[in-house]
C-alpha cells in the first residue's frame, strides 16, 4: 500500500460525489419490501470514507448526514446522528485492523458495526419517545462498581498480587 | 510506515473525546427537539432542500408507469370503460337519492334549528416519499402550506381514512398514518353505533381500545369516524375488525382491525380542508 493511489481514491470530488449519490439513492420512492431491505447507502458511504480518508470524513459529516436520515424517517432529530457518530468511532477504533482484510472479511467485520449502529438507533429512538421515569436505573452502575472494588480487593488480599499469573 | 492520513500521533483531540463531544451534541439535539420543539426550522430547511430532489427521483418510476400504461391492451381498456360506465349509472342513481336526502336533511335541520353541516374542500396530493416505519408511520405528500394545508387536517383516499397532516412545510407535508402507534382516531361501529377509540398498533394495523367484554362486536364489522373530535368529518371508513379475543387479565376485549385505506399502496390521496365548525350555543 502506498500513498499515491490513496490520494487519487480519496479526492474531494470522489468523496462528495459518492455521498451525494448515496443521498440521492435514498430519495427514490422505496416502498414495501424494497424499503424494508434497502441498505443504508449513506451510512455505508460515510463509514467507507471514514475508513479510507479519516482526515476528511469523520464525526461532523456523519452527524450531519444522520440528521438528514432523521428527517427522512420523520423521527426525533439526533437519533440517527448519534448512531452514525458511534459507527464512525467504531470504524476508527478498528481502522488499522480493517485495512488489512480482503473485501469479504472486511464486510464480515463491518457486520457487527452496522448491527451496533442499528441497535443504537433503536435505543435512542425508544429513549426519546418513552423516556424512563427517572435516572434511578443508573444507580446499580455505581453500586456494581463499588462491589467490583470490594471483590477485587478481597481476592487480592486472599491470594496475593499475582492472581492471574498463577490461575 | 507512517502515512499522512494515519491518526497515529494525533495532534488534535483523540477519537474518544471527539465521540463524547458529538454524543453530547446529539443528546442536546434530542432534548431540543422533543422538549422544546426548536428544530422545526431545520426540518423545513431539509424539506426545501430535498423536495426537488425527491420529485426528480420520482420521475423514473412515473415514466415506467406511463410506459406500461401505454402498452395496456385495447380490449382491457374497453372492458374497464364498460365497467366504469355501468358503475357511473349506479352512482348517479345514488347521487340523486343523496341529493334528495341532503335537501330533506337541510330542511329538517332548519326546523330543528341545528347548525348546517359545513361543506368540504379538497386538495389532491400524491405520495412523494416514505421513510422507514420503525418508529413513526409517516408519509410525505407533494402538497404543503402553499396549497392551504395546515397541521391536523384529515387525509383520505378512495377507500378510507389515511391519517392526519402532522407537519407542514412550504411545498410538502408529513402525514401521520392511522396505524401510527401514537395516533388515536375516534370511531363508531357501523353495525351497532357503539363508539370507541381506534389506536394504531404499528405494523400496518389498528386496535379498538377500551371495549368492555360484553360489547357486541365481531370480525367483519366496519369502523367509521364518529366525528365527535371535530377533526375528522363523521362517517369516513377507517378499518375492518379482523379478530376479537377476550383476555383473562384485562376487563376489555382485544379487537384487532385492518385499515381500509391503502396506507402503503395509495399514491393519490385527498386532504380535506374545512373551516373548523363552531357549535352554536
Amino acid at each position: 500500500m502506498n500513498a499515491a493511489p490513496a490520494q487519487t481514491l480519496g479526492s474531494w470530488r470522489r468523496i462528495l460525489g459518492s455521498l451525494i449519490l448515496a443521498v440521492l439513492l435514498e430519495q427514490l420512492p422505496w416502498t414495501g419490501w424494497a424499503l424494508a431491505l434497502r441498505p443504508d447507502f449513506v451510512l455505508v458511504g460515510v463509514l467507507f470514507w471514514a475508513l479510507h480518508q479519516p482526515a476528511r470524513i469523520g464525526f461532523a459529516t456523519a452527524f450531519f448526514l444522520g440528521l438528514l436520515a432523521d428527517f427522512q424517517d420523520g423521527v426525533v432529530f439526533g437519533q440517527h446522528a448519534i448512531a452514525y457518530v458511534i459507527g464512525v468511532y467504531l470504524v476508527l477504533f478498528l481502522r488499522l485492523r480493517l485495512l488489512q482484510f480482503d473485501p469479504l472479511r472486511q464486510a464480515a467485520q463491518l457486520f457487527p458495526i452496522f448491527l451496533a449502529v442499528q441497535l443504537v438507533v433503536l435505543l435512542a429512538g425508544w429513549l426519546a419517545v418513552n423516556p424512563p421515569a427517572g435516572l434511578a436505573m443508573l444507580l446499580p452502575v455505581l453500586s456494581s462498581t463499588l462491589l467490583w472494588y470490594l471483590v477485587a480487593g478481597f481476592l487480592r488480599l486472599w491470594h496475593g498480587k499475582g492472581l492471574q499469573d498463577r490461575a | 510506515m507512517a502515512m499522512p492520513d494515519q491518526l497515529m500521533f494525533a495532534r488534535r483531540l483523540g477519537p474518544t473525546s471527539r465521540l463524547l463531544i458529538w454524543l453530547l451534541v446529539g443528546v442536546s439535539f434530542i432534548v431540543l427537539d422533543t422538549r422544546y420543539h426548536t428544530l422545526d426550522g431545520l426540518r423545513s430547511g431539509f424539506s426545501l432542500l430535498l423536495q426537488p430532489v425527491r420529485e426528480l427521483m420520482r420521475a423514473p418510476s412515473d415514466v415506467a408507469a406511463e410506459l406500461t400504461g401505454f402498452f395496456t391492451r385495447h380490449r382491457l381498456l374497453q372492458k374497464e370503460r364498460d365497467a366504469l360506465l355501468a358503475e357511473r349509472a349506479q352512482v348517479q342513481v345514488g347521487a340523486s337519492v343523496a341529493k334528495a336526502l341532503a335537501r330533506e336533511n337541510a330542511e329538517l335541520r332548519r326546523l330543528l334549528q341545528l347548525p348546517a353541516r359545513s361543506g368540504q374542500q379538497m386538495v389532491r396530493a400524491a405520495l412523494l416519499y416514505q421513510g422507514h416505519n420503525w418508529f413513526a408511520q409517516r408519509i410525505t405528500l407533494d402538497q404543503g402550506a402553499g396549497a392551504g394545508l395546515r397541521g391536523g387536517l384529515p387525509v383520505v383516499d378512495a377507500w378510507g381514512l389515511v391519517g392526519q397532516v402532522s407537519r407542514v412545510y412550504p411545498g410538502t407535508s408529513e402525514v401521520t398514518l392511522v396505524s401510527d402507534p401514537h395516533q388515536l382516531t375516534p370511531v363508531f361501529v357501523e353495525r351497532t353505533g357503539q363508539r370507541g377509540l381506534a389506536a394504531g398498533s404499528g405494523q400496518n394495523q389498528l386496535e379498538l381500545r377500551y371495549m368492555p367484554s360484553q360489547t357486541d362486536i365481531r370480525a367483519g364489522d366496519r369502523l367509521l369516524t364518529s366525528g365527535i373530535d371535530r377533526v375528522y368529518p363523521a362517517g369516513i371508513p377507517v378499518a375492518r375488525v379482523t379478530r376479537v379475543s377476550r383476555s383473562q387479565s384485562s376487563p376489555y376485549l382485544r379487537v384487532e382491525c385492518l385499515p381500509l385505506a391503502g396506507l402503503n399502496r395509495s399514491h393519490a390521496v385527498l386532504v380535506l380542508i374545512a373551516a373548523p365548525q363552531v357549535i352554536a350555543q
